[in-house]
């Protein structure tokens, strides 16, 4: 089994290229479908942040952005977006607390998984940066710095 | 079975060849590995649910491979290995290797269907949920079909039909679903509110073995929801009704015990910039709804349809994970003095940024959150020897809960970071464990956090420090998180609790971990050992009993 998992990885990283993100239905905080394809219909970098408001890292990493979006905002034109996997229990919360932090980003909700399932997310925080409508770069976990590297990767993809 | 999945798998890889065909494939591959030892303190290793006590070595795998084609298709196949045996306290039923999921889907604007696995939620979930968490070892996918069809973006309209994931086989009953979404907004010529309307059928139809049963092998569950919202304000409602079925006394169908369930679920909010008001009222009576009906109750959550998680804070600290509460759905019928049939209560969340340059609010600013909650039993008659009862709609019965939090987040300087947060429980542990010798505990929690940035490069430290006193003898617990981060990639941390209280169970040991984990991009190992506690493992609201352990864990995720 551990021999097949190998093989398996080996011919896959070799063939490692930029993603298109998945087409998969989400909803805005007004309960509309969003689909991800209207991530693919700008020319500006988008960083998508998966969250959830149980997740101590999520939330500081997401405060840190916030702190800091304005200055990310005047020198690129990067748009953060906060995906909340909140599931029943946890997702009439997220409404308030984006409003009771601050938050500036732009929120969606992806309340069964669909789009996280889609994008093999297995634990949070979990970044993409999306450019064309294809993922350039994707990062789990937060430890406090991570959102410099963030924004260094979306300079460099600045045109 | 084993290795020709293996082998199919495998030549399809070799046959795709080109790393063109590679470009429309999304990969996700998860191991989870242990090696559990003997413990000098807590006894030799033993795997009660496989009465194993040999096979020290565990690993769960997941291999994921979602494939777009010709425009509107997408194919998925999850191969899942569980060898030589599960990782302890999963169910038995996650057994070798095998495919776990597999689907078709079809997608345009309007329409999507799938054959094959699907996961679907209609509503909160308090009717229907298919899910998956793998940590919990929830995966109750629906193998069937499904189709959904939306017009101009105001009604959706889903039909289902399937049998239930239960380890690598399907439940024996059988689950039908419809479900309308229905955006009233345009058609009522709303522009600045939104309201919305949702109906749903769930039927679940299973074979029943018993001479003149007192109740139909379908049972037919009917949901309603209004949601509304303008500008700040927000409101919704949500009602489930369930048919009469059969009650499941500690794994026994209860022929002579048939009542309907329901489900009431209000929701209210009112938000603006820099404030956050929230507060949800639920009342469940007899709601537990299983594809197979013996299956109530199980301590895998094997053959859940709906979903109730209980509605109270998820705390995120050491201390304030172990006295979690559970939501009481189900039908118990113990003993004269332990009979239950649901629950009632509610919460309030607050959220609050006291902001920049005020007193309060110093330099960067004060966040504050405020959770309070409350659950009780259902008041009304229960007749323990006849099997009945009769509980008023709106009557708070015995206190099973209640938990007061408070959050300070604040931002000291570029460097430094603090969280203080403050937690008052009360766990009716009788009620909520089914535990005849069970406690009323009542408990104070503190826990402070700080993260201090060194440096540049990503290079910082986090520490935790825990105390949870409480009324009883048994629970005096102290703890404490180091965490050390090199750079962004790489960090360490090591955590412990101690419990100086009598509790048998837990007394005078230290529950410790340490461990390590590297991260690349969507790629991280992580590398543990330590003593696991026996107590609830909750992910996402749901929360599952796990025994005592002790051993060295690995973890590799791998996506793209």
């Amino acid at each position: 089994m551990r021999t097949f998992f190998t093989l398996c990885l080996l011919f896959i990283s070799l063939c490692v290229k930029a993603q298109d993100i998945p087409e998969v239905t989400v909803k805005n905080l007004a309960g509309d479908d969003i689909s991800t394809s209207e991530f693919k219909n700008s020319k500006d970098i988008k960083v998508i942040s998966f969250w959830a408001t149980w997740c101590v890292p999520c939330i500081n990493e997401l405060d840190a952005i916030s702190e800091i979006y304005q200055d990310w905002q005047d020198e690129t034109n990067v748009e953060v977006i906060a995906i909340s996997t909140d599931d029943a229990r946890t997702r009439r919360r997220v409404k308030p607390l984006i409003n009771g932090k601050d938050w500036e980003f732009k929120i969606y909700v992806d309340e069964n998984q669909d789009l996280k399932r889609a994008l093999n997310i297995n634990i949070l925080p979990y970044v993409i940066i999306v450019k064309d409508g294809k993922i350039i770069h994707t990062r789990t976990g937060y430890t406090p710095g991570s959102e410099e590297e963030l924004f260094e990767i979306v300079k460099q993809h600045t045109d | 079975m084993k290795k020709l999945t293996t082998l199919i798998i495998f030549l399809s890889f070799v046959s795709l060849g080109h790393c063109q065909l590679i470009e429309n494939l999304r990969v996700g591959l998860e191991v989870n590995a242990a090696w559990y030892n003997d413990d000098k303190n807590t006894g030799p290793f033993f795997d009660s649910d496989n009465q194993d006590s040999d096979k020290h070595l565990r690993a769960n795998s997941y291999l994921k491979l979602d494939y777009d084609f010709l425009k509107n298709f997408t194919a998925t196949v999850q191969l899942e290995s569980y060898e030589p045996l599960a990782l302890l306290n999963y169910s038995p039923n996650f057994d070798g290797t095998n495919l776990g999921i597999y689907s078709l889907n079809y997608r345009n604007k309007k329409l999507e269907a799938t054959v094959g696995h699907f996961y679907e939620q209609f509503g909160s979930g308090l009717i229907l949920r298919s899910w998956e968490d793998r940590q919990l070892g929830v995966n109750n996918a629906l193998l069937g079909g499904r189709v959904n069809y939306s017009i101009l973006g105001e009604l959706s309209i889903t039909a289902l039909y399937g049998k239930q994931r239960v380890g690598f086989k399907t439940s024996d009953g059988e689950i039908f679903g419809a479900n309308i979404e229905y955006d009233l907004s345009k058609s009522l010529g709303f522009s600045e509110s939104s309201i919305s309307l949702g109906l749903s059928y769930v039927g679940r139809k299973q074979v029943i073995d018993v001479m003149n049963p007192k109740y139909n092998k379908l049972t037919n569950s009917f949901s309603g929801r209004l949601d509304y919202s303008k500008n700040s304000f927000y409101a919704g409602l949500e009602y489930v009704y369930k048919s009469e079925d059969a009650a499941v006394l500690a794994g026994q169908l209860i022929n002579q015990f048939v009542n309907p369930g329901s489900a009431l679920l209000i929701n209210t909010g009112f938000s603006k910039k820099g404030f956050g008001l929230d507060a949800t009222f639920r009342r469940l009576e007899n709601m537990a709804f299983f594809s197979d009906r013996e299956k109530a109750g199980n301590i895998y959550l094997e053959n859940n349809v709906n979903f109730t998680p209980a509605l109270t804070k998820q705390h995120d600290y050491l201390l304030t994970n172990i006295f979690v509460y559970q939501a009481q759905s189900q039908v118990v019928f113990a003993d004269p003095q332990l009979t239950e049939v649901g629950e009632i209560g509610g919460q309030v969340d607050m959220y609050y940024n006291i902001r920049k340059d005020t007193p309060l609010g110093g330099k960067y600013g004060t966040k504050l959150a405020v959770n309070a909650s409350y659950w009780s039993g259902l008041k009304g008659n229960y007749d323990f020897n006849n099997l009945s009862y009769d509980v008023d709609y709106l009557g708070f019965g015995e206190k099973y809960f209640s938990d007061i939090s408070l959050e300070v987040r604040k931002k000291w300087s570029s460097k430094l970071n603090t969280i203080f947060y403050y937690v008052n429980q009360y766990y009716n542990q009788r009620a909520i464990e089914d535990n005849f010798s069970g406690e009323q505990i009542q408990t104070n929690i503190l826990a402070l956090e700080s993260m201090h940035r060194l440096g540049s490069k990503g290079k910082s430290l986090r520490l935790v420090a825990q105390k949870l006193w409480s009324n009883s003898d048994n629970h005096d617990w102290i703890g404490g998180v180091v965490e050390y981060n090199f750079n962004t990639k790489f960090s360490i941390y090591a955590n412990d609790i101690y419990n100086s209280g009598d509790d048998a169970d837990t007394t005078e040991t230290h529950y410790y971990n340490f461990g390590g984990s590297y991260t690349k991009g969507a790629s991280r190992f992580s590398l543990n050992y330590g003593r696991q506690r026996a107590g609830l493992v909750c992910v996402g609201g749901v929360c599952r009993f796990v025994p005592e352990a002790t051993g060295l864990s690995a973890s590799f995720l791998y996506s793209f």
